[in-house]
C-alpha cells in the first residue's frame, strides 16, 4: 500500500477507530475510600428532619420562647374557661349526664355484643383451656413493664436536647 | 454483599435514591461506576495523573455532597460529566497545562514519572496504515488531543472515547446542539490535520 493512499476519509475513519480503542485510565489504588474519606453521608430523611426541629427548638431562646408561649396559652385558657364553666354549669351537667347515658348504653351493648360472640365462637372455651398461672402472669407483667421503661429511656435519649449544636451540612449549604 | 450485586443491576436513579437515603453501598456504587471514565476525562483533559486524581476527587466528592440537588429527569452521567468538565476546565485556566511535551508533563519530577507521561516519536520507515494503526497511534492521538482547544477536547473526548451523544454532549457542556457538531468536526479536522503529516 502506498503512502498517498491514505486518503481524508480514511485518515478521518482512522482518528474516529483509534479515539474509540483509547485505554480507559484507571485512578490508584484507594482512590474511593479517599473519596468516601471526604463524603458526608446524610441520615435517612425522616431523621434529618427530627434533627432539624430538635435543632431549631432546642435554641435556648427559642425553647424559653416556646415554654412562655405555652404558660400564656395555659393561662389563658384557664382564665376563659373557668368563669364560662361556672356560668354554664346547669347546661354542661345536663350535656354531660347525656353523653355518660349514651356513652354507658353504647359500652354495654358493646360488652354484650362481645359476649355474645365470644361465646358463639367458642374462644372463651379456648381462653379457659389455656394453662395460665400465676407465674405467667408475673413474667407477663414484668415484661410489660420493662417494655414501659425501656420506652420511657428511649424517648428520653430522643428527646434530649443536643449537648452542642448540630446542623447538618446540607442545612448549611 | 447481597446488596451490592443488587446495587449493580438497578439503574443510576435508582442508585441515586438509594443514596439520598442514606445507603453508603449505594454511593461506593456510584462511584464504581464513574471513577474510570470520570477518570480518563480528566486526566485526557490536564495530561498529569497525580492532578488528574485529585481533580477526580474532588469531582465526586462535589458530586456526592450534592446528590439532593441532581434532577432525576436528567442522565445521571451528564450531570457528573458535567461537573468533571467544569472542574477540568477551571484547572485549565489557572494553569495553562494545554500544551504538552514531548520529554512528559511539565510536573513530572522523578524518571518514572517522566517516562509515563512522555509520548512515543513514531518510526515513520513503516507504511502508513500499519503504522498510524500500531501501539503508538495511541500516543499520537493523546498527543494530538492535548493540543486541541479544551472546548474541543471535552466534546471529542465525551462523543469519542465515552460514546455519548450528541444530545448528551450538549446537554453536558451547557452548549447548543449545532455548537457541539461543529466542535467535534472541527477537533476531527485538527486531529486529520495534526496526524497529516504520517501520511506523506
Amino acid at each position: 500500500m502506498s503512502r498517498k493512499q491514505l486518503t481524508d476519509t480514511e485518515l478521518d475513519a482512522l482518528v474516529v477507530r483509534s479515539l474509540s480503542r483509547l485505554p480507559v485510565r484507571a485512578p490508584s489504588r484507594g482512590f474511593s475510600k479517599r473519596v468516601m474519606d471526604r463524603v458526608q453521608l446524610p441520615s435517612p430523611r425522616p431523621v434529618r428532619a427530627f434533627q432539624r426541629v430538635r435543632s431549631w427548638v432546642a435554641q435556648p431562646r427559642r425553647a424559653l420562647a416556646l415554654a412562655g408561649a405555652y404558660v400564656v396559652a395555659a393561662t389563658v385558657a384557664l382564665v376563659i374557661a373557668v368563669p364560662w364553666l361556672i356560668t354554664h354549669s346547669p347546661a354542661i351537667g345536663f350535656v354531660f349526664n347525656w353523653m355518660a347515658a349514651r356513652g354507658s348504653t353504647l359500652a354495654r351493648d358493646v360488652a354484650v355484643s362481645a359476649a355474645r360472640w365470644a361465646v358463639s365462637s367458642g374462644f372463651a372455651e379456648l381462653f379457659g383451656s389455656v394453662p395460665l398461672k400465676t407465674t405467667h402472669v408475673w413474667i407477663l407483667a414484668f415484661g410489660a413493664t420493662a417494655a414501659y421503661a425501656g420506652c420511657a429511656i428511649g424517648l428520653h435519649f430522643l428527646l434530649r436536647a443536643p449537648r452542642e449544636k448540630h446542623v447538618p451540612a446540607h442545612v448549611q449549604a | 454483599m447481597a446488596l451490592g450485586k443488587d446495587l449493580q443491576t438497578l439503574s443510576d436513579q435508582e442508585v441515586v435514591a438509594l443514596a439520598r437515603a442514606g445507603k453508603d453501598a449505594a454511593y461506593r456504587e456510584l462511584l464504581r461506576r464513574y471513577e474510570r471514565p470520570v477518570f480518563s476525562l480528566i486526566f485526557r483533559m490536564v495530561r498529569d495523573r497525580a492532578l488528574a486524581e485529585d481533580l477526580s476527587q474532588d469531582t465526586f466528592v462535589k458530586v456526592l455532597n450534592a446528590l439532593d440537588s441532581y434532577r432525576p429527569e436528567f442522565k445521571f452521567s451528564s450531570w457528573v460529566f458535567k461537573i468533571a468538565n467544569n472542574v477540568a476546565i477551571d484547572q485549565l485556566r489557572r494553569r495553562e497545562l494545554d500544551t504538552l511535551s514531548l520529554d512528559g508533563a511539565p510536573d513530572a519530577r522523578t524518571k518514572d514519572e517522566v517516562a509515563a507521561t512522555a509520548l512515543q516519536a513514531v518510526d515513520r520507515t513503516e507504511s502508513p496504515l500499519a503504522e498510524l494503526e500500531s501501539r503508538e497511534l495511541g500516543s499520537m492521538i493523546e498527543e494530538a488531543i492535548a493540543k486541541l482547544r479544551p472546548e474541543y477536547r471535552s466534546c471529542i473526548l465525551l462523543r469519542h472515547v465515552e460514546g455519548r451523544s450528541y444530545e448528551e454532549i450538549a446537554e453536558t457542556l451547557d452548549l447548543p446542539l449545532g455548537t457541539v457538531k461543529t466542535y467535534i468536526h472541527r477537533a476531527r479536522h485538527e486531529l486529520r490535520e495534526y496526524l497529516d503529516p504520517y501520511r506523506e
